[in-house]
């Protein structure tokens, strides 16, 4: 005997379609919700890509270093380089005022963490220079 | 379930002048020619299966109102066509005692007595009897016969019928046409859940993707704070530059010079030399003109100014 209520079929159809629909809709706000997490974690990786590389960059940053003091005019410029774990001293107790002009133009150009400066005019020609920049 | 051998269940026939039963166990019922509608027919057809579809037109025009069921056997060469109303029938049981639980198999008088040869009496005043072929249920004044009808060692055909509870609130076909939209639309909508799912699963591998190839931090907190530092730092080295730029831009004096420049612990501090009290304002408004945050002192011919950062 055919026994099953059509009615009962019909609800049991229609909760199951109200479950699958509730489902589907989490499921899409948690991919909405992925999708925007994603986005945030995209930009702030490029953000913090785009500074390391720049800024904290070790090995970017001493070869740039070695590249610029390795320039004819800086070379007699008694430029004494001490490079430690966080970062690089440069210092000269008495170089040519244009050698100067041209190695903080380069730095002041560049992306260089300065931590610590002091330039001492001496006279009309000279002056002294710490310079430590970190990565 | 084991209860239910062919041989222990009892059969009886069911007529609407039929006394009400008493029923301990389910039974096989015989339905009486008074609750369905029946007709022999030949048709340019072969199988039962190319008749089903006819039989509600078959049977047009012949039928009182109601909701019908229809079934078909073959009978040498004939068709034997039945129509029946479900829950009338369902009724009229449920009158005599019979609950649908207690319901083993539904047959048809047709089916089952049409090789009896005599009538028999099924009630004080109907006699059963089979004309043409076909069984019927007559006044006891058609024909008259003391002996009474006994189904019990009647042997069951194979067409029984199905009663179905329900027709009368849906019919079938629109049952399976709902039921077929439920079911494409659960189809549907499920599919659409599993892409969904499987497109979280992918935005997920991507985004753990971006951790590898970026080298960034486990936790979000981490990476937040690591750019902040980071922008920290950007911050004050382009305000450092921009004070130097400030400084560097100075058009001083002949005697005036920048003796000292120092940077540490985000204070720029710039000594001015050849400067004579009240020299250095012109310096002054240059340096708030262009926006600097900076306090100064004079002390010694040397002017002092040192930079916030």
């Amino acid at each position: 005997m055919n026994r099953i209520n059509p009615i009962h079929i019909a609800i049991l159809l229609v909760v199951i379609l109200a479950f699958i629909i509730m489902k589907l809709h989490d499921a899409k706000e948690e991919l909405a919700q992925n999708k925007e997490s994603y986005q945030k974690t995209l930009v702030l990786a490029d953000k913090i890509k785009g500074l390391q590389s720049s800024y904290f960059n070790k090995i970017k940053i001493q070869k740039s270093l070695e590249r610029l003091l390795r320039q004819s005019s800086l070379r007699s410029a008694n430029i004494t380089k001490k490079v430690t774990n966080s970062g690089i001293l440069l210092t000269s107790e008495s170089m040519d005022i244009k050698a100067l002009n041209l190695l903080m133009g380069k730095i002041l150009n560049g992306a260089y963490n300065i931590s610590n400066l002091k330039i001492k005019r001496l006279n009309n020609e000279k002056a002294s220079l710490k310079l430590e920049i970190k990565w | 379930m084991f209860s239910k051998f062919k041989g222990q269940i009892d059969t009886i026939f069911v007529d609407v002048n039929s006394a009400s039963f008493e029923l301990d166990k389910s039974v096989n019922i015989i339905l009486s020619p008074s609750l369905y509608w029946v007709k022999k027919v030949t048709l340019p057809v072969k199988s039962v299966r190319e008749v089903k579809p006819l039989l509600e037109s078959l049977f047009e025009e012949n039928l009182p109102d109601g909701v019908y069921s229809y079934d078909v056997y073959k009978q040498d060469d004939e068709f034997v066509i039945f129509a029946y109303e479900d829950k009338v029938i369902l009724n009229i049981l449920h009158e005599k005692g019979i609950s649908s639980a207690q319901i083993n198999k539904v047959y048809l008088a047709q089916s089952e007595l049409f090789r009896q040869e005599s009538a028999k009496k099924i009630s004080e005043d109907t006699i059963l009897l089979v004309e043409d072929g076909i069984v019927v249920v007559l006044p006891f004044t058609f024909a008259s016969s003391d002996e009474v009808l006994d189904v019990h060692d009647v042997k069951l055909s194979k067409n029984s019928i199905r009663l179905k509870q329900f027709s009368h609130l849906v019919n079938e076909k629109s049952l399976y046409t709902i039921a077929f939209i439920f079911f494409a639309l659960i189809a549907l909508v499920s599919t659409e859940y599993f892409i969904t799912v499987k497109k979280n699963n992918i935005s997920q591998t991507q985004r753990d993707a971006l951790f590898v190839k970026y080298g960034l931090k486990p936790t979000m907190l981490q990476n937040r704070s690591m750019l902040k530092s980071y922008e920290k730092i950007y911050k004050s080295q382009t305000q450092l530059r921009e004070y130097m730029a400030d400084l560097l831009s100075l058009h001083l004096k002949e005697k005036h010079k920048i003796k000292v420049i120092t940077y540490k612990n985000k204070k720029l501090r710039v000594q001015f030399d050849g400067i004579k009290s009240g020299e250095e304002k012109y310096i002054e408004q240059i340096l708030k003109s262009k926006k600097c945050k900076f306090s100064a002192q004079y002390k010694n011919d040397i002017w002092y100014v040192e930079f916030k950062i």
